[in-house]
Formats: C-alpha cells, structure tokens, sequence
C-alpha cells in the first residue's frame, strides 16, 4: 500500500500487485531520490568553490549504491544542466575530482555575488591574465613584483583582500584556480604558476586574451604568439 | 687490492688495516715488497684523495655560484651560464671516479634547468608583453587618479596617483564577464536554525527603548533642581541686598535693625532663609553687621571697595552663629512688633516654585 503511494509521486510502473517490491523497483526509486540529493550536495559543496571528491559523494549520499554511482551521477548532472543551468565537470580523472561551472552565455548586466566574490574574481583574472601573456607559466617572485603595481603587496594587509598571499597561495589554489609547483633546485624554494584546471574550464585563454586587449586598448592580434596559442587552445575545447 | 674499494672517506677499519701491514713487512721479505707497494699506492691514494677533495670543492663552489647568481645568469645579455659550463667542463677533465662525476651531473642538472628558464624568458619577450604598462592601463581602469598624490607609507614603491577603494569594486564588475561560474547557492530565508535569536533581540530593544526615555526625562528634572538650588540662591542674595540697598538709600541716617530685617513674622521657614541669605552678604563683604548702643544688631550695605579692606585689617571680621527657634523667632516678633517681612517673599510656595517654568 505505502509503496503504491510512493511510486505514484515518482511516475514508475503502474504495477497493482501488493507484490511490486520487486528489486529493480525499488532501486530505481531510491536512486531517483539519490539523484535529488546528490544535486543538492552538489549544490552546497559549490559555496565555498573546493573541488569535490568522488569519495565525498560516494560515502554521503549514494553509499550502498556503489554500482549506480555512474547511473546517479549522469542523471545528477543532466538535472543540473536542465533545471540549474549548471554542468557538472571531472577536472581530474585519475582522482575523480568535479567542479559545478555555469553552462549558460555570460549575461550582460548584474551578477548577483555575496560578500568579496566579485573582487576576488577581479584579482584572480588579473593573474591569469599575467600568467597567460608571460608564456602560461611565472615566478612567484615575477608574480608578486607585478602585483605590487597594483598596490597589493603579500606582506601587508589589503583593505579589500585582507591577507593577499593567503587568497593567492591557498584559496585560489584549493579552489583549483591556479596551480603552484616548487622550481626543483632552487635553494630558498622558489614556486611557479600556472592556470589551475578550472580557470581552463571556467574561461579561455582567448577570453583573457580579449580581456588584455580591452584594457590595453589594442587589438588582440597585437600579440601574436599569444593570439595563435588562443585561437588553437579554442579549437581544442 | 683493497685500496681500489675505497671510496675516499677512509673508515677506521681500513685505516687500521693499513697501517698493520708495514708492521708484517719487517718480517718477510714478500711481505716487505708487497708493503713497499703498499706504501706508495698509500702516497698516490693520499695525493689522488687530496685532488680530488678539491675537485669536489671546486664543483661545490660552482653550484653555489650557479644558484646564488641565478638572477644575473638568466640576465639575457650575460653570458655567465657559459662561462661556468666552460668551468665545468675543464674541471670534469679531472675526474676519474663516481663521486665527482655525480657533483658534477648535479651541476649540470642545474645548468639545464637555468638554459630552460633562459629559453622561457625569450620565447614571451618576443611577443613583447610589457606587464608594467599593463599594470598602468589597470589602475586606470579602475579609476586612479593621477593627478593627486597619494599620502602614504608606501609612497617609495607606488606610482603616484590615488586608488579610489572601490577600485576592485570596479573591476570586480567586469570580471565575471570572462568566467562561467556557476553561482554559489544560498538558502534565501536562511537556514532554520537561525530563529529562536529573533524574539530576544525584540526584547532588547523594548527594554533599550524604555531605558532611553527615562533617561531622557532624568536630565530635564535635574536640571531644574539644579537651577533653584545654585542660581536661586544667587539670584536670592542679589535681590536681597538690592532689598537693603533701597532701604538704606531712602533712610541713610537711621541703620536697619537686624531682626527687622530678617525676620518674616508669616514664615519661620522664610526667615531662616533670609539669615542664610544675609549670612553670604555679609561673607562677601557687601553688608555690616554690628551692634548698636543698645546692644542689638544692626545691618547696613558696604560698598565692596569702601570699608571692606579697612574692616579686615582692623580684624573686625568675625564669625558669628546665629541660632534661632520657632520659640525665640516668635518672641523677636513679638518685641519688636514685627508686622511684615521687610524682605518680600518671592514665591507663594515651593511647590509652585516647579512648576513655573
């Protein structure tokens, strides 16, 4: 009778026998309530824009349901893309790690951002733009020299970022924004860095490159190396 | 032998043991050759140990070099990378066991690591990205204003001008443009928990509202109070000695009989207010009190400057407590028929006294 009831909300089969707690029944109807949470974790776990581990999804929402979990996942990510508008990304695949990135064109006009989130990102396409133009990959030391012209010093207290070199070497980092790597061989240890795996999937290099442009009010074939590199970075994603 | 086994560092053992054969070579003559042998394999052993210590010092030198000027040596215009790889080179010339070699594969690794970063700094110099101007065209961006001087303590490293503080605000607003972030996720109404804290701050500010009209209404009343007290008193002794003055100006020759003065035959309450107002007259210097023939007293004005300094010198200045009760107060007027208070009552009652205002 309960299970009558249930499996009307959900839209499954129209079986009237008492005995529809068949397996494959009862699977689906879990899973289907699996989907809804999984998005909704998935959802949360985006606040703070840190990765999200398989392990995570697997030991909190899907747990016994291990071999539904590609099943789950890709109705997850259809559900998001319908109703969210959200795509759900594997940033490394050896690791299971997905990150939630926006699927729609960019609107023209207000984007609704709490707290600092519209400063940080502010920064943080500053230096992937810097990143870019200086060959993909700089210095902590050239980094940090280009960011004291614009008055931001990892020393000092920002009146906007509050401690710089936090946001820059571990915020940005754990939200895979940038990557940093130790120079071997260097001896105090020197690091560099690089665009982290969701700045390749949350912009382009031929986005920042117009970005450039746009501030330096030139065309962005100005830059030759960095406009083919653009265009054939395009033409791969 | 063993000798070739050796890796440089002699461990005590072997040191021991070489020096065990010179002693067996006294007693054969093989033996003796053999240790004869032994002696100078020890002597090259001790200059090839000796050379190659400063090979590997050399090499050590080199690296440290290398790593320490590693800025000046990836300076395009130098030539110091090949400079020390020549070094290298000519040291390597030298080595004929692992030890070294591995010094010297060390310093190439470093070598190498320089000529990529060399090969780096070229490869974007050639598109010619000069971040300074970048970083110029960014500050405009976000509305620096040139043509004001920023008055700070880090005016040394600044480019003059003065960054408005929402100048990331400005930029931040054209950021999201060239990202597909997904929003964050937010409940609108909060999460449940966050409830129970609203009537308590509803009782807060009742409570703060009620404090803050009682004491609104506390200085108002004080005020008041405070006025009657001091400024009355004042206002009190001026009128009374204005009082006098009159009484004295119309009738100079005869002196006011003290008690005449003082006494309200209508209030013993009033009466023993005008003695603590003729009391500060008298303080200050503006009034006399002395005795007639017959030895009662009299009260006239003084003119402060007249007679005030005078009267001090002499020591004529006394204290005098004068205590009065309702039984002697009504005696007073009943022996000198005291009819009216000469000092005129100014208000009907203290309680009337509030409430003009």
């Amino acid at each position: 009778m309960s299970q009558r009831k249930r499996s009307k909300g959900l839209g499954y089969s129209q079986m009237t026998d008492g005995e529809d707690d068949s397996i494959p029944t009862q699977v689906e109807r879990r899973s289907q309530d699996q989907v809804s949470e999984l998005v909704q974790f998935l959802l949360v776990k985006d606040q703070k824009k840190i990765p999200i581990k398989r392990a995570d999804m697997l030991k909190n929402i899907i747990r016994e349901y291990r071999d539904a979990y590609t099943e789950i996942v890709r109705r997850a990510d259809r559900t998001l893309q319908e109703v969210f508008g959200l795509q759900l990304v594997e940033i490394d695949t050896k690791r299971h790690i997905y990150i939630l990135i926006n699927n729609l064109p960019r609107a023209e006009g207000e984007h609704l951002c709490r707290g600092k989130e519209k400063e940080k990102m502010g920064l943080l396409l500053v230096i992937l733009s810097f990143i870019f133009m200086k060959g993909n990959s700089v210095k902590d030391s050239a980094l940090w020299e280009f960011l004291h012209l614009l008055r931001v010093y990892p020393g000092k207290q920002h009146s906007v970022f509050g401690d710089v070199r936090k946001l820059v070497t571990e915020e940005f980092v754990r939200q895979k924004y940038l990557e940093t790597t130790p120079i071997p061989l260097t001896d105090p240890p020197e690091f560099k860095y690089q665009w982290g795996p969701r700045a390749e999937k949350e912009t382009s290099k031929k986005d920042v490159l117009s970005f450039v442009a746009k501030m330096q009010g030139k065309d962005p074939t100005f830059w030759a190396s960095q406009y083919s590199e653009a265009e054939a970075n395009r033409a791969t994603t | 032998m063993s000798h070739t086994g050796h890796s440089g560092e002699s461990p005590p053992a072997s040191r021991r043991r070489r020096s065990r054969p010179p002693h067996a070579q006294e007693e054969t003559a093989e033996a003796e050759a053999a240790g004869e042998r032994l002696r100078q394999l020890n002597i090259e052993e001790g200059d090839d140990r000796e050379r190659n210590r400063m090979i590997r010092s050399q090499y050590r030198e080199l690296i440290s070099t290398v790593q320490q000027n590693r800025e000046a040596m990836l300076n395009s215009k130098s030539n110091r990378l090949t400079e020390a790889l020549e070094e290298a080179n000519r040291l390597f010339d030298g080595v004929c066991r692992a030890r070294e070699a591995a010094l010297d594969a060390h310093f190439l690794v470093i070598a190498s690591n320089i000529g990529k970063e060399k090969a780096n700094e070229l490869h974007s110099e050639m598109s010619a990205f000069d971040s300074t101007a970048f970083a110029e065209d960014l500050l405009t961006f976000m509305g620096i204003n040139r043509t004001e001087v920023e008055e700070s303590d880090d005016c040394e490293d600044a480019p003059g001008g003065f960054l408005p503080s929402d100048a990331w605000q400005t930029m931040g607003e054209e950021a999201p443009k060239y990202f597909r972030r997904a929003p964050t996720f937010h409940y609108m109404m909060g999460s449940f928990k966050s409830e129970p804290p609203a009537p308590k701050q509803r009782i807060e500010r009742q409570k703060k509202a009620s404090r803050g009209k009682a004491e609104r209404a506390m200085p108002a009343q004080l005020k008041r109070m405070e006025e009657s007290h001091q400024e009355a008193t004042e206002k009190e002794v001026e009128r009374i000695l204005r009082i006098l003055q009159t009484h004295f100006e119309n009738d100079p020759n005869t002196p006011i009989s003290f008690f005449d003065f003082v006494i309200d035959p209508n209030s013993f309450a009033r009466t023993v207010e005008n003695v603590f107002h003729v009391s500060f007259l008298t303080r200050d210097g503006l009034a006399k009190i002395k005795l007639d023939e017959d030895g009662l007293p009299i009260i006239e004005p003084l003119k402060p400057s007249e007679g005030g300094e005078e009267d001090s010198r002499a020591g004529a200045r006394n204290q005098v407590v004068i205590s009065l009760d309702q039984k002697e107060w009504k005696e007073i007027i009943e022996t000198f028929q005291i009819r009216e208070a000469m000092i005129t009552p100014l208000y009907q009652s203290t309680d009337e006294d509030m409430e003009t205002e």
